[in-house]
Formats: C-alpha cells, structure tokens, sequence
C-alpha cells in the first residue's frame, strides 16, 4: 500500500533522513521506533506532505505522492497525527472532530465517525463545546487520534502519541490504538520511542537511528533483539 | 455635564463604530488566516465607496443597496490581488523577511491604487445625495443620523454573516482551522492556500461594503484611506490581532473614543486619544484587550 | 594608537569619489531645475542612508522613520521663526531632539517584536503630525532674510544647496562606512539575522538597537533641516511628517538594496531622476504619477529582485575562490582556556550552582525543583527523553528563560535575571539544538561575533576568531558562508564562536545531533580536548552510546524533574532511567529475556 524507496530529506542544514526504505502493506500495523532524533517524526510528515524531499520516492496505492501537497495526500486517504499533537487550539472539540472529516469522502459519514470517535473517548463528548486549546494534554492527543479516526482513512498515520504525557495516560492511548486496531479495517504506521508499547501491537518494525534503518522485521525478532536497546541506550 | 449629552456622544461614537467595526474584521480576517497586514485594506475601502457612488450618480442605485452590490466583484478582485501578487510574498522563509516583504508589497500596492484613483477620477471630492443624510430619529433627546443609523444596522447584519459563516459552515470553520494551525489543516484536507485566497476576497468585499456604508456620509476622495487604513490597524490590536469579534469591538471602541475625546480634547486631537491608545495597548497588553493568550510564547 | 588597518581605509577610496562624482554633476550642470533633482537625489540617498542604519543593518524595519525627519525641519525652522535663531545652529539643536526622540522612541518600542513593532513605528509620525496641527505650525513659511542670507542658509546660487545637501550625504556615508567596519556593525548584522544567537554570544541585543536608532535619527533630522530650506520653503506637517516622505525613502532603499551603504545611493540615482522628470513632463496631466511610479517600484522590486539592484549586481561578480574544501585536519592536544581576566577556578570545586529551578508553561510543568552542581574542569551530561526539559533547562541557565522559582549561582554570583549577554560575557557560553548560524555572514565573521565579546576592534577580533577556528580545525573554511558547510562543520563552527567568547563553562544542546559516526568522533573528541584545556562542559545529549563515553557525571531528567545524577555507568543501569527512555514495560520485558 506504502512504499517508500530511498527517501532522503534535509532542513535547517541537517540532513534528518539519509535514503530510509520502508513498506507497509494493506492492512498491516508497522511501527517504527529508535531514539530521539532518529529522525522519526521527519519520515511521517515527508509521507503525509509535510515536508519536501529532497531525494527517493513515496507511492501509496501505486500512484507517486511524493510531489502532492499534504491536503491532496489527506483526500486519497491518508490521515496523519501529528507529534505535538496539533489541535486547533480556538476551535471545539466537536469542530475540530468536524475538520477531521472535511475530506469529501469523509463528510458524509460524519454522524458514524462521531459515534465511533465518542465510544472510544467519552471524555470528547463530554467537552465537545469547550476549546481544544483549553484540554488537557492526554485529552488534545485522544482528540488528535479522533480527528485522524473521523477522516475515515485507508492509512493512519500516527506521530509520537505518548509523548509528553503520564504513565497512566500513556496507557489508555495506546488501549485505544488497539481498540482502533481491532475495529476498524485501517492500516497503521505508527512512530514510538516506546519500544515495547510500540512492538506489541504491531505486525512489523522497524529501527531507525540517525536517519537511517539499521534495523527491520516482525514483532517477536525485534523484541528479542538486543541492538534495540543498544539504539537507545548504547549498552 | 448633563447625563443627556454624554448618552448622545455614546450613541454617536457607537454608530460611526459600527462601520469602524465592519472594515475592521475584513483587516483582522486576513491577518488571521495569512498572517500578513494589508496596508492596502483602506484603498479597497475606498474603490468601495467609488463604486457605490457611480451605482447611486449613474443607475440611481440607493447607496444602502449599493454597497452589498460592491461584495461580488471585490470578491473576485480579492482572489485575484491574492492569486498574482500575494501568493509570492506567503508561504515559507525567514518570517521577518517574508513579513517585510508582505507589509512592502501591500503598501506599494496602495500607492499605485489612491495614485491611478486620483489620475483617472481626480482628487475632486464627490458626495452621495440622499434624503436620509440629512436627517434623524429622535428617540427621546437623542438623535441619530438616519444615514448612520442604516449604515450602522447594515454593518451589524454583515458582520453577524460573517460570524454565522465562520461557525456554522465547514468552509468557515476550514478557514479558522488554516489560521490555527495551518500544518495541520493541511493534513485534514483543507487546502491552506486556497483559504488564503477565500480570506483575502472575503476581506477586501467586507472592507468595500463597508466603504459603500460610509458612502452615505462621507465625502468621497482618492485619498480617504489614509484616515481610515490606521484606525483599522488600532481597531485590529486593540481586539488581539487576528481574532475577528475582538476586531469588531475594537471599531466599536475606536468609535466611542473618538467621539468621547471631543469632550475633553479639542477637536483636532480626535485621533491623538486613538492612536496613544493603541501605543499603550502594544506596550501593555499585544494580545489585545480582551483577548488571553492560548499558548506560551 | 593602534593604526587603523588598511582595508578599513580602502573602504573610503569609493565614498571619495563619489563625492568627486557629486562636485563634477554640481559644477556642470547648468539649468536651475537640474540642481533641483540632484540636490533630491542627494537628500534622498542620505534619507535612505539614515533608514538603512536602523532598518537596513539592525534589521528593524521602521515605517516611521520620517519622524526623525520631520523633527529635524520643524525644529531648525521654528527656531529661525521664534528666536532667528541661524538655521546652522538650529539643525543642531533639531538633531540632537531627533537623537532624543529616538531614545525616548527605541526604548518602548525595542520590547516589540515583528509586526507589532511595524505598527507601534506608524504611530510615531501620525501622533506628532496631528500635534503640529493641534499647535498651529499647519504651515511654517521660512522667513526671509535678505541681509544676511548665508547665516541664515538662503542662497540664490542652486550650487550652494547641492554642496549642502552633498556634504550631509558625504557625513552619512562615512557614518555608514565606520557602521559596517566597527564591532557595532557585526553586532547589528547578527541581531538581524538571528537576534537569539546574537544574545547568547554575547552582543547586548537592545543596547545594540538602541544605538542603532539613535546614530540613524541624525543624518535624517539634518536632511530634513537641509529639505526645508533648499526645497520646502514653507514646512507642512505632510511634507515632512507624511507617508510620502517614508514611501521615497523605502523606495530608494529597497530599488538600490538594504544593508549596504551603496543601495540607497544606487536607488536615489536612479529613482529620484526617474520620478522627478516624469512629474515635470506629465504630471500636469496626470498628478499622483509619482506616486503610482513608487508604488510599482515597491511591487515590481518585491516580486522580482527583493534583495535590490545592488546585490543583484554583486551576485554577477565571479565569486571569490573559496579556500580547499574537504574535512579539517583534525589538530591535537588540548584548546587553552583564556580566563579573560577572570580568576581561576580550583578543579572540581562548585562552578554552576542550581538551585530548586523550575519553570511552567501554561500549567506545563517543564522544569519542577531542579537543583544540581557543576564543578569545574567536568564534562557532565543531561541526558533524558523527549519531553524532559533539557532545553528548558539551558534556556534557564543561560538567561533566555527566567526561572519561576529557584536560582542559578555562576561563580558564587546569581545569574538570574541577567541578559543572556551578561552571562555570556560572564563566561558562560552555549551552542544550539539547531545550529544557529548568522547565514549572510562568512564563517570568520560568524566567530568574530562571539570575538567582539573581549576585543573592540575588527582587526583583532579577526585575529581571536582565526584562532578559534584554528582550535577547531576550520580555518580552512574561514571565507564561506555557513549555507557551504556540511552539518558537522556547522557544529564545529558553532562551537568556534562559542569558543571565541571565553568562556569557562559551556553549555552544548545536542551537539551530536544529525550527525553520522564519523561526526559524532570528531565533535566528540573536540569536546574533549576543549575539557582539558579547562574549560567546563556541560552537554545534553540523547545518542546515550556517546554520551556514556564522553562524560564525567550524568544529571538524568524526566517530565522536569531530576530522577538520577551519577557516575554513567551507574546511571544507565539504574531503573528509574531505563523506564524513562523505554518505558516501564521494557524493564519487564527485559527482565523477561533474561530469565
């Protein structure tokens, strides 16, 4: 469904991706872990439109994306959330949920999406008049993923959701990617520093460290070897 | 002073505050959805008024009808400025250089508008001729201009149209998501450029309209921008740059001040008391006086 | 004394002849309306000189600037009008208000950042226009004065207002000329193009500014003293306050090019001629041509060559060859610390004291009760993930953040409070997640901004700065501009600059960032040596593999607090860190694989 093919993609003078090659196939649950500055979050807006490449190709579906903006890439399907979560801070809850579903194919089938995005976070429907700006961290990044869930996409792109959040929060966002995982027919690539959290609910991996792959495979080999905590911990 | 006099400088200040009100949120629109200040904003305003005025001299069209009639083209004339000029100047880059440039290309732009204006029409100030300029309700001891009054009606139904648009529409709501975080805008399908175009022509058409409003009592003159492209930028600060019902209560505002300042200053200081204001407001609150700061820095 | 270095004077040779330039055109020119537009070419291009300082070199772009103007006619011309008071006087007394307004101005107005300061600079000559009116000065006729005219700068020989008017060009000129030779002029250069990078070496940023506006309101009150007397006759508060005044000055700036000294003369030269013969042959028909003239300039230069004829041209000049490209020699041995006058500091004793830091955000808690101590000659790590309040934490320390409570001691002294330029110059130094790099300025010139810390003059400066580049092994690429570097020579180069500050601590945010292997080995061992010269290290670091190696104690951060402060190899088999990288159930799962 995803195939990336020696992407290379530089700012600011550093070169945050140096010819990562990776697949995702329909249906599948692939994450990608490594330390910080790996150049994870890079590798997940370059395939949601989010930065320029500056080498290597990106097709989804067999067509070439590499050269579409992020909004054209958004309308075939792919929906992306963003590390840092990136709500709208001035707009409701249940306004962003709505922005979620702009995309045409999305918009009609708004009532369902926020049905589905409501079971899965109370908590959003109880707020759903109030500011996004004025949630919580945990509730911006439940409504980050409901806003992704709401555009009814083929693949799920889903940036660093544990980040800077507490250990119990960080517990039930990952429950809810399984549930995600489990009711929807959706294809996830998925970005984690947290290795284990990350492994489990995947099918595949893959290691990333400073801007290249050094590592790929299934789920129990990736568990079971010990160059992943090497990646991170140099021990 | 009698408690009768200061009611009808409020009612005054707040009427001529209305149209204030109705400039201003086109100029808060598209500085929050593109983050550029359009130094040209009041010669728009100005076209606006022209246009009104050869719809009432040469169909007979009442200036009230008029100015909706300027929303259309200005519409289209807003997407086009945005589409072959400022499309260049938006986007990415040093954000001090790209700012520079946006404030430069917009106050060229203005000088080649009041300039060719003042070419072809002559600085000759024109007028609108109507029964109602002339005259006024009477509620109680209070009178108010019935032009100001119509003017100041029209104002408040436009900007309730806006505010219905931004809220209630997806489009409207898209154009609010652009102006928060247009990144991630981006990644919900919503083409960010294309909303800078919408901002753009919706912001030009509301600054016309609200030219053909002041239309009916004001003389009509190439150069009227001047007095009004600041009064829009200190109504804009005032209500927290880009935040649009903040723009709307900061016409009102400017309105009342101006007209509240003719009791203690005299009349050549009107603007002095508005644009000290707006010094203090930058030095003291720059998020605006009403609004509060969503985010750190 | 110290000889004034030859390349500083080779600088005046152009500014001569131009001048030459302005006698020749002054003396051959013959008919009265000539002299006019060559004595408006003249007040236009000292106009533009004087916007230039401000908005061109320091990078703050003004809309008001013709306030300084407006003071410097009103002034003179209202002395001459109460007191008769000889206009050769009273351009002085305009000048020096015009210096005092714009201290009076720079000092509310430089807290502003971005567009706000953009507006806050439109009110200036709005608020005095109405004044003027408000006082009765609408109109301010020049009075004549027919016995001594001279005394009272009234000529019947056009010549005489070209020679004035030349001269103010001339003194603006060279203002300019030592502007961008003088340690001022690298500071306002660096603040333009990275005001954070600027302050953290070393450069008063708001000191710097404010000197700034002050040197440019002189040259703009004297032309616009000169302005009313050759041109004016009877001063307006919309000749002289008005947006025209501004919209000529940008225009000559901008078509010519900003922040040299050569595009405001440029653009006047051809500008002012341009305008001025249309307005005499079709302006009777047309009026408001000369303002259509501007405003297509301002558009046409925006959208086409916003950087300006001068630097369009430059660019056409076969490019200086640049030194041998290729990876430094790496040199040997350790980088001696220079004390700069301060007194040494026993190895291993408290050199940075942190005490109980911490900082919010919005009810983020990003820094919670931080305390730990650096001791000197240490290379310590802070170390912790994404999130952990690494940068926070420096900001704090250097002075970009204030601390909600707590306190940060340097050298038994508390540093809080201070502008991260006086901690830089107090000896502490630090480099960027993200190089922060003065990209229009070469690679020497980017170190010679720390330099300037402890040397008042660019020749030593240069000499300081070789040095550090030197230490680093990048002096090779001493002439290039930072955007030909390769990601690990920036670091190198950030680090030079650093360097070049003399400092005793330094602290270094992801120097390994980006970086391949080999990089990291290289700054790696730089690090090092810098160490042993007695310098203290203080870095954060994620790649933990290098970090273990290179430091001395670790501090480990998580959500702001400090969890663990140790030797390495302690620290990264504790517990409390391994969770806070992998997570708790990594721990487990380790545990798991052994068992």
């Amino acid at each position: 469904m995803l195939k990336v093919s020696g992407l290379s993609v530089a700012y600011g003078g550093l070169q945050a991706l140096a010819g990562v090659s990776l697949e995702v196939a329909e249906g599948e649950f692939v994450a990608i872990v490594g330390p910080n500055g790996a150049g994870k979050s890079t590798l997940m807006k370059a395939v949601a439109g989010g930065v320029s490449l500056a080498a290597g190709s990106i097709e989804y579906r067999g067509q070439d994306i590499g050269g579409l903006p992020s909004h054209a890439r958004a309308r075939l399907g792919i929906a992306h959330v963003p590390e840092g979560r990136k709500v709208f801070p001035s707009l409701t809850v249940l306004e962003n949920l709505e922005m979620g579903s702009y995309r045409p194919a999305a918009r009609r089938r708004r009532a369902d999406g926020l049905d589905t995005v409501f079971g899965l976070f109370p908590v959003l429907r109880e707020r759903r008049d109030q500011l996004a700006g004025s949630l919580s961290g945990g509730e911006q990044q439940m409504l980050a993923l409901g806003r992704g869930l709401m555009a009814q996409p083929d693949l799920l792109l889903l940036d660093e959701p544990s980040q800077g959040l507490g250990p119990r929060i960080v517990e039930g966002i990952f429950e809810a990617i399984a549930a995600i995982r489990k009711s929807h027919r959706v294809t996830i690539l998925l970005v984690e520093q947290r290795v284990v959290e990350a492994l489990e609910l995947c099918d595949r991996g893959y290691v990333l460290e400073t801007g290249r792959v050094v590592l790929g495979g299934d789920r129990e080999t990736l568990l079971a070897d010990p160059r992943v905590q090497h990646a991170y911990l140099g021990t | 002073m009698p408690l009768g006099d200061l009611v009808q400088y409020v009612v005054t200040g707040l009427l001529v505050g209305g149209v204030y009100a109705l400039m201003s949120i086109g100029l808060a629109l598209i500085f929050g959805v593109m983050k550029v200040v359009n130094f040209a904003q009041g010669d728009f305003m100005m076209l606006g008024m022209y246009l009104t005025y050869f719809l009432a001299v040469g169909y007979g069209v009442d200036p009230l009808l008029g100015a909706l009639l300027t929303i259309p083209p200005f519409f289209v004339l807003g997407l086009l400025v945005h589409r072959t000029l400022l499309v260049r100047v938006t986007g990415g880059g040093n954000p001090q250089r790209l700012m520079d440039a946006q404030l430069i290309l917009t106050l060229g732009l203005s000088l080649i508008i009041t300039n060719a204006t003042t070419m072809i029409l002559t600085p000759m100030p024109r007028g609108i001729q109507t029964a109602y300029a002339t005259q006024a309700f009477a509620v109680g001891p209070i009178l108010m201009n019935q032009a100001r009054s119509y003017a100041f009606l029209m104002a408040l139904v436009l900007a309730g149209l806006v505010y219905v648009f931004l809220t209630r529409t997806d489009v409207g709501k898209a154009l609010r998501a652009a102006a928060d975080e247009p990144e991630a805008a981006g990644y919900q399908g919503i083409d960010v450029r294309a909303m800078h175009g919408l901002a753009f022509g919706v912001g030009i058409a509301l600054v016309a309209a609200a030219g053909g409003l002041l239309a009916t009592y004001h003389p009509i003159e190439p150069t009227v921008a001047v007095n009004f492209i600041v009064l829009m930028f200190v109504a804009v600060v005032l209500g927290g740059l880009g935040s649009i019902p903040g723009a709307f209560a900061g016409g009102l505002v400017i309105g009342l001040v101006q007209s509240l300042t003719l009791l203690v200053l005299p009349f050549q200081l009107q603007n002095a008391g508005v644009f000290i204001a707006f010094l203090l407001v930058l030095y003291l609150r720059p998020q605006g006086l009403f609004g509060q700061r969503l985010r750190a820095v | 004394m110290a000889a004034v270095p030859a390349s500083r004077l080779r600088g005046l040779a152009p500014i001569g002849l131009v001048v030459l330039l302005g006698l020749v055109l002054t003396f051959a020119l013959g008919e009265r309306y000539h002299h006019r537009v060559l004595t408006l070419v003249f007040v236009w291009a000292t106009m533009g000189l004087s916007w230039n300082i401000i908005s061109g070199y320091a990078g703050q772009t003004s809309f008001g600037h013709q306030a300084f103007f407006g003071v410097g006619a009103y002034v003179t011309v209202l002395l001459i009008v109460g007191f008769r008071l000889t206009p050769w006087l009273g351009l002085m007394v305009g000048t020096v208000a015009a210096v005092v307004a714009a201290a009076l101005i720079g000092f509310p107005t430089f807290r502003l950042a971005g567009i706000y300061f953009a507006l806050a600079t439109l009110a200036y000559p709005l608020i005095l226009r109405i004044f003027m009116d408000f006082l009765g000065y609408q109109e301010v006729a020049i009075p004549m004065v027919r016995d001594r005219p001279a005394l009272y700068m009234q000529f019947t020989d056009p010549r005489a207002y070209d020679l004035l008017a030349l001269a103010a060009l001339a003194g603006t000129l060279l203002l300019s000329h030592w502007i961008e030779t003088s340690r001022l002029g690298y500071a306002l250069r660096a603040l333009k193009e990275n005001e954070q990078a600027a302050e953290a070496s070393g450069v008063d940023t708001f000191r710097a500014k404010m000197i700034a506006l002050m040197l440019s309101a002189a040259p703009a009150a004297v032309i616009g003293a000169i302005y009313a007397h050759a041109i004016l006759y009877v001063v307006t508060p919309d000749a002289v306050f008005g947006v025209l005044v501004i919209v000529q000055t940008l225009v000559v700036c901008l078509v010519g090019g900003v922040g040299t000294k050569w595009g405001p003369v440029l653009g006047a030269a051809i500008m002012v001629p341009m305008s001025e013969t249309l307005d005499a042959t079709i302006g009777d028909r047309l009026p408001g041509i000369q303002g259509v003239v501007y405003g297509a300039a301002l558009v046409l230069v925006m959208l086409f060559a916003p950087e300006g004829i001068y630097w369009r041209l430059r660019a056409l000049l076969p490019a200086r060859r640049a030194a041998p490209a290729g990876a430094a020699a790496a040199t040997e041995g350790p980088i001696a610390a220079d004390l700069a006058g301060r007194a040494p500091v026993v190895r291993g004793a408290t050199l940075m004291d942190v005490r109980g830091v911490s900082k919010a955000f919005l009810g983020l808690h990003a820094l919670e009760e931080v305390s730990f101590t650096v001791r000197a000659g240490e290379i310590l790590g802070v170390i912790g993930p994404n999130g952990a309040g690494k940068t926070t934490l420096f900001n704090v320390l250097n002075g970009f953040l204030s601390p909600d409570q707590g306190e940060v001691r340097y050298r038994d002294a508390r540093i809080t409070g201070l502008r991260p330029s006086a901690i830089c110059r107090s000896g502490v130094g630090r480099t960027f997640q993200v190089v922060r790099s003065f990209p229009q300025m070469t690679v020497l010139e980017n170190v010679m901004v720390g330099a300037f810390v402890h040397e008042t003059t660019p020749h030593r400066a240069r000499q300081r700065a070789l040095a550090a580049l030197a230490s680093v092994g990048l002096e090779a690429r001493a002439d290039v501009v930072p955007s030909g570097l390769t990601t690990p020579d920036l670091r190198l180069m950030e680090l030079a600059r650093c360097l070049a500050t003399a400092p005793d601590l330094i602290l270094l945010d992801e120097p390994l960032a980006g970086l391949a292997r080999d990089g990291v080995e290289t700054v790696m061992a730089l690090v090092r040596r810098v160490r042993d010269g007695g310098v203290t290290v203080v870095i954060i670091e994620h790649t933990m593999y290098a970090v273990v190696q290179l430091v001395d104690r670790l501090v480990v951060l998580d959500h702001g607090r400090r969890v663990a402060e140790g030797l390495p190899g302690e620290v990264v088999r504790d517990p409390a860190v391994i969770e806070a990288y992998l997570g708790k159930r990594w721990l487990r799962h380790v545990e798991g694989l052994r068992t």
